[in-house]
């Protein structure tokens, strides 16, 4: 199961310079662990208008289609997105690991990977 | 009873390792048991969850309420059995304590790192213990009220043992940071208080980077204050401050270890071998016993063990002379530097990463005490010219004068340091030898001291920066075998002198190999005429044959070995 954490910054003013509200990746991993950055940084190159160094979108939309993109390539079924606020409400909340795991379950957007479904056989579909 | 055997069984959450006792996670009727399963040679630490003591905001019990809470009879029971304890009290969140430490009425604003992430930490047995902040002005009443109730309660009960103040950290992205680091709401309103007292007229903030200071140095000013307000409420008892890393309680760790294959014996190693390089403690309560197993557990035990505990702790001292006792070995330390990475930079670090893997080590000060002086003498020191005042730069000079070897790296040097260093070489009458091979280099010679000054200004740009320390450490000519192995096995050295049967050898090396990859390593060892492969101990998963070059060593995944060497003069 893919997961993406990310931080919704508001338009500031910074070193006298005005920045548009933004979506930043904090964090994007896996079972098995946190993807490779360097990796994140050429995919998110898919979507336009993004800060590709700093893996940073204008809007929702964007950072929705740079995680679909990340799901295709990895052949994940889905990706579930959950923003620091809400990550921060589940960890208010959580009390052990299962409740701690089970953050993404409850507050997580999941996005479907409709390539990685159609490619499952009729066992992955019964089983899935 | 060998100091490297580590008593302490892994997954028992009373005894989480590194010999501290967590009193309140057990009955107190079973202390007693639970003391005697520590060595009588180990000192017990016992880490004061103080907001568990709380009645009220400043009201505390030791026990008159709650036996769980009678840290008197906790220590009449270790003075009984002629236990030695000290005290550990947490200067920031602790990381294995519900709330940090904090007593549950100040546990108000959750601790939130630069990513605007609540800190929670999965502690032994797989509870999350939430970070509150210790920029709540209740959090800092609450301390003080504790740290002079505690003072009292030691005072009257005449309990002659040390407290230390310990400042938690942890790894994430290369880099240790403090659970003081916040940036909680609690945090952001005590930053404007502080603003606003500063600077009453006030404060353009428009600069991140200016921002971004300032809010360290707030940061700093209330940690000190933390640590100064224990230091004075318990000034009799007081032994000093330990930075301690915390294993596994990074924001991406916790993530991590929510995982079913958890954090990798590979990485938790990794990790441990970059604090071993920079000479930080760690503790290892947070880590499952699925986690602390296989490498891990033989690296804690043999090289994390009480034998280092003590020495942290100032219990006990390697002395001077070699003994028949194994001592860590290392060939450099490096002092300071890191705020502006000036050892990176200039190649240094890359150099002995390549070269003496794990032979040197990073310190952020000079530890300028006899027993100190003693125990490092041999190894090469390395200073940052940036980092010096006057007091540290004559601590230097006395060092060469002892027989040290020193390298400053001048860029940053005061003028006034710098004077007085040509003063230092009239008044002794020494002459400088210099030599111009990628930047100007200045050697003096005195006895076995060397004091080699260099431009590190002119090594930052210079592609072949490598080519310099090739030349410094020939010129120095250290005597170390020559290991060839994949960046993923770890070794560590350690030296002891010679026994009576052994009087051809100048001291005895023992490196220990630890191979946490799932997959077979193969590693070269090459003695150079300088070293004799003597025997090889406990070897697990692993085997190693002499070759006419030194010796060849297989290690299988998780396999260790230790290799014992005899060091000779070449004929």
């Amino acid at each position: 199961m893919l997961n993406l954490i990310y931080h919704f910054q508001t338009s500031q003013n910074q070193d006298e310079e005005f920045k548009p509200a933004s979506y930043h990746v904090v964090y994007f991993f896996d079972d098995q662990g946190f993807i490779d950055r360097s990796m994140l940084q050429e995919l998110s190159k898919s979507v336009p208008n993004a800060d590709h160094q700093a893996l940073t979108f204008l809007n929702l939309d964007d950072l929705k289609d740079f995680a679909l993109r990340v799901s295709q390539e990895l052949n994940a079924p889905d990706v579930q997105l959950i923003s620091v606020q809400d990550y921060n409400i589940g960890l208010d909340g959580a009390k052990d690991l299962a409740s701690f795991q089970s953050i993404f379950q409850k507050y997580g957007e999941k996005i479907i990977n409709e390539a990685a479904q159609k490619k499952k056989g009729l066992f992955g579909k019964l089983f899935s | 009873m060998s100091y490297l055997e580590d008593s302490s069984k892994n997954g028992d959450p009373v005894r989480p390792g590194e010999q501290w006792f967590f009193y309140w996670k057990t009955s107190a009727a079973l202390w007693e048991s639970r003391i005697l399963q520590f060595q009588p040679h180990e000192v017990v630490f016992i880490p004061l969850y103080w907001g568990f003591h709380a009645e009220s905001a400043t009201e505390w019990d030791f026990g008159r309420i709650q036996p769980e809470r009678d840290i008197l009879r906790l220590t009449q029971l270790l003075t009984h059995h002629g236990r030695k304890f000290c005290w550990i009290l947490p200067l920031t969140p602790a990381p294995f304590l519900p709330n940090g430490g904090v007593p549950v009425p100040a546990a108000r604003v959750m601790s939130v790192n630069t990513e605007g992430v609540h800190l929670a930490v999965l502690d032994q047995e797989q509870k999350l213990n939430k970070m509150y902040s210790f920029f709540e002005p209740k959090v800092f009443q609450s301390f003080a009220s504790f740290v002079k109730a505690f003072g009292s309660f030691l005072a009257s009960s005449k309990i002659k043992a040390s407290v230390w103040g310990a400042q938690f950290s942890y790894y994430q992205d290369g880099k240790n940071i403090s659970f003081m680091e916040d940036r909680s709401l609690a945090f952001e309103q005590g930053f404007s208080r502080y603003l606003k007292k500063n600077n009453p007229n006030g404060n353009d903030l428009t600069e991140t980077k200016r921002e971004a200071q300032l809010k360290e140095t707030f940061t700093e000013e209330v940690l000190s204050l933390f640590k100064t307000t224990a230091e004075a409420g318990l000034a009799p008892f007081w032994g000093g401050v330990q930075k301690i890393v915390a294993l596994g309680a990074g924001p991406k760790e916790t993530i991590e270890r929510s995982f079913d294959g958890g954090k990798s014996q590979l990485e938790y190693t990794k990790d441990l071998f970059n604090h071993y390089v920079n000479h930080q403690w760690i503790t290892s309560a947070l880590l499952t016993q699925k986690e602390k197993k296989d490498s891990l557990e033989r690296i804690l035990g043999e090289h994390f063990g009480s034998r280092e505990i003590a020495e942290r702790y100032n219990y006990e001292s390697y002395g001077a002379e070699l003994t028949e006792e194994f001592r860590p070995f290392g060939v450099i330390s490096l002092f300071g530097g890191r705020v502006s990475e000036q050892f990176q930079r200039l190649g240094l670090t890359a150099f002995l990463d390549k070269h003496f893997r794990w032979l040197y080590q990073r310190h952020e000060e000079l530890e300028f005490t006899p027993e100190w002086i003693d125990v490092h003498h041999d190894k090469i020191k390395f200073f940052h010219g940036r980092d010096l005042d006057r007091t540290k730069f004559g601590q230097i000079l006395k060092l060469f004068l002892m027989g040290q070897r020193i390298l400053l790296d001048l860029e940053g040097l005061h003028p006034d340091l710098d004077k007085r260093l040509q003063i230092f070489l009239l008044e002794n009458n020494l002459k400088m030898q210099s030599v111009n091979y990628l930047t100007t280099t200045n050697i003096v010679e005195l006895g076995e001291g060397r004091f080699i000054t260099f431009e590190g200004e002119k090594l930052l740009s210079e592609p072949q920066k490598e080519k310099f320390w090739q030349h410094i450490f020939r010129y120095l000519n250290l005597v170390q075998p020559e290991l060839q192995m994949d960046d993923d096995v770890f070794s560590l050295w350690r030296i002891r002198g010679t026994t009576p049967h052994e009087l051809s050898y100048l001291d005895v090396r023992r490196v220990n190999f630890y191979n946490p990859t799932s997959y077979k390593k193969i590693i070269s060892i090459k003695t150079h005429k300088h070293f004799a492969f003597m025997r090889m101990i406990d070897p697990i998963k692993a085997q190693a044959k002499s070759t006419p070059d030194g010796v060849d060593v297989e290690l299988l995944p998780n396999g260790k070995i230790a290799l014992d060497f005899g060091h000779y003069e070449e004929a």
